[in-house]
């Protein structure tokens, strides 16, 4: 028995060094060297490019095939073996980097829906209209609401479509200026993404420079605040030069949607904020925001338990029918394609499954051109001739996060796969990872919303597009949309963040080195 | 870290040359070699590196200053012990 066992442990003990030695020895060579390593990466971002940029398709899981299709083209490059090259696929799937952002994905999902459940968006409604601000102050106003809502909901494309479908055709009927309106609510989409703690691009950016979010959260704080301060007055000053456009037939497009009751939703989200930044770990800060925004709306009546959570039945099974009084079950007529789950809780994580798998396939990509030397090569270009000192390579960094991001639609994709060379270059003049984060993420967030291609501006361009001719928009008009092309030079928030950012790099302003201090732990992400 | 000091952290303007006291013990990436000696780069400051275990670039360790000349901004460290990783 004792020989079996010790027999046993052996062969465990042979296969886990065995394993370690695959991950640490597995170099893969390519025909065509170390260059033809980026292939799958390459690929992908050319598809993205394509696929985002030039046919104008903002579907995530379309990458998803895009990647796929790229891995197998990267195959056939690689020499010997193919176990190897299929073994660093799961060895990039694996890895903590990726794990991380998916659980806080998922929580932040399952938060940002249940506060529009809730009616978040309708007490900004209600905030709008209380302040009855009239047209010069329209889009300054609508450029601060736009920020909160996204800064609790963590996303800037639903911030744009939300606010699309309200705030625009309620600001034109106003007189405000349709073309600086739909910058603004641009300009607070861009808010949200950069310093939520629920943002899928502030996750990214923390996990992949070893941060905790909430400290990234309170660092980036100084960034944000001075470009918004100086975009608030730009929309000021715009809003009193623009002029908006007459239109005949008028009708308040807020009312009826206002429900003061749903700002009680500041506090779920301040409860987010608070227990991230001292510390807590953010699936307990989100969790505790979950249970505040779920008392919340069955306390105030904003949201029923099956608004959250319900289960549709088929109707032909006895136990469902009889147990239909429950507030979370109800019945559908069996065979119909209602039967499923639903409530804000599913829709809020199932919402980000394409991006989950998408991630996991990029950072296996990132994975083989680490094993291959590709990953290598371009950093040792990088820090030999281009990020020399250490304000190059800071401004290396901006440039090259806003360059990919100009460059690919889906700025969570872009970001995940220039975060390695953040990291990297970064690291080689000991930045602080607080800092890399921040750079990371501002000038993901503001490039993700600017130019025409750019799939915060699609999203609002598609939203604008339902309104032409929509019940109750009988005078919206084709007059009043915003052509995407238009829009980018009053997006003021995502232009003051990047500058505000070129600036830091080149004055060392908000600069922190890894010896001035340490992220908490890392797990506590 | 109070929470205020949180958000305050980094407001300002940061040298590109860090300074340190002899004696010091800081927390940093050892980024890469000058000839075959392990070095520190610390923005664009440089602190030479001593009893750098062969597998120490790119990880994060504890290092003591030995030495700091202010005025070329480099230094000597000595290697205390590896205390975390590089992010990829």
């Amino acid at each position: 028995m004792v020989d079996s066992d010790e027999s046993k442990d052996g062969e465990v003990a042979e296969e886990l060094a065995d394993a370690r030695r695959a991950r640490s020895d597995s170099r893969i060579e390519f025909y065509g060297g170390p260059a033809a390593s980026t292939i799958p990466i390459g690929l992908f971002i050319l598809w993205a490019i394509v696929q985002s940029g030039l046919f104008r398709i903002g579907d995530t899981t379309g990458l998803v095939a895009g990647m796929l299709l790229s891995l197998i083209v990267g195959m056939f490059f690689a020499k010997g073996d193919w176990k190897t090259y299929a073994n660093t696929i799961f060895e990039g799937m694996t890895q903590k980097v990726a794990a991380t952002a998916i659980v806080a994905w998922l929580w932040a999902g399952m938060f940002a829906d249940t506060i529009q459940a809730g009616g978040f968006v309708g007490g900004l409604v209600w905030a709008a209209d209380f302040l009855s601000v009239g047209a010069a102050l329209f889009p300054a106003i609508t450029f601060v609401l736009a920020a909160l809502l996204a800064t609790g909901i963590g996303t800037g494309y639903g911030t744009t479509i939300a606010f699309t479908g309200l705030f625009f055709p309620a600001g034109i009927l106003i007189g405000a200026n349709p073309v600086l309106l739909f910058g603004a609510i641009l300009s607070g989409a861009v808010f949200g993404d950069n310093l939520a703690p629920v943002s899928d691009t502030t996750i990214v950016s923390a996990v992949t420079q070893d941060a905790d979010i909430g400290g990234v959260v309170a660092s980036r704080f100084k960034y944000a605040i001075v470009a918004a301060v100086l975009a608030f007055a730009g929309y000021l000053v715009a809003g009193s030069m623009m002029s908006g456009i007459e239109v005949s037939g008028s009708a308040d497009v807020l009312a009826g949607q206002a429900t003061a009751l749903g700002l009680v939703h500041l506090a779920s989200i301040g409860v987010v904020i608070f227990t991230a930044v001292r510390g807590r770990h953010i699936v307990e800060a989100i969790s505790w925001g979950i249970i505040v925004a779920a008392a919340s709306n069955l306390a105030f009546g904003l949201a029923s338990v099956g608004d959250m959570v319900l289960f549709r039945a088929p109707d032909n099974v006895a136990l469902a029918e009889s147990l239909s009084w429950l507030p979370f079950l109800t019945t559908v007529p069996a065979g119909s394609d209602q039967v499923g789950v639903g409530g804000s809780i599913y829709a809020g994580a199932a919402g980000f499954f394409p991006l989950i798998v998408l991630t996991l396939l990029i950072v296996a990509g990132a994975r083989i051109m680490i094993r291959g030397g590709g990953f290598e090569a371009i950093q040792d270009f990088l820090l030999e001739r281009v990020a020399t000192n250490v304000r190059r390579a800071e401004t290396t960094m901006v440039l090259g996060t806003a360059s990919v991001n100009a460059m690919i639609t889906i700025n969570t994709a872009a970001e995940i796969a220039i975060a390695p060379y953040v990291a990297r270059i970064g690291e080689r003049y000991n930045i602080n990872g607080y800092r890399r984060a921040n750079i990371l993420d501002a000038n993901t967030s503001a490039l993700g919303y600017i130019f025409p291609w750019a799939g915060g501006v699609l999203v609002g361009y598609a939203e604008m597009r339902t309104l032409v001719g929509a019940e109750n928009f009988e005078w919206f008009t084709n007059e009043m949309l915003v052509n995407p092309v238009e829009v980018w030079p009053f997006v003021f928030h995502g232009w003051l963040l990047f500058g505000v950012f070129i600036v830091s790099a080149l004055t060392g302003f908000g600069l922190e080195y890894v010896s001035d201090r340490e992220s908490e732990e890392v797990a506590r992400v | 870290m109070s929470l205020l000091e949180k958000y305050l952290a980094g407001v300002g303007f940061r040298t590109n040359t860090p300074a340190f006291e002899p004696g010091e013990e800081i927390s940093a990436f050892v980024t890469g070699y000058d000839g075959d000696t392990p070095v520190a780069r610390i923005g664009d400051t440089v602190l030479r590196v001593e009893g750098a275990p062969a597998d120490a670039v790119d990880a994060r360790a504890r290092l003591k200053i030995e030495s700091f000349d202010a005025t070329d901004h480099t230094g000597t460290a000595t290697y205390l012990e590896r205390v975390g990783e590089s992010a990829f």
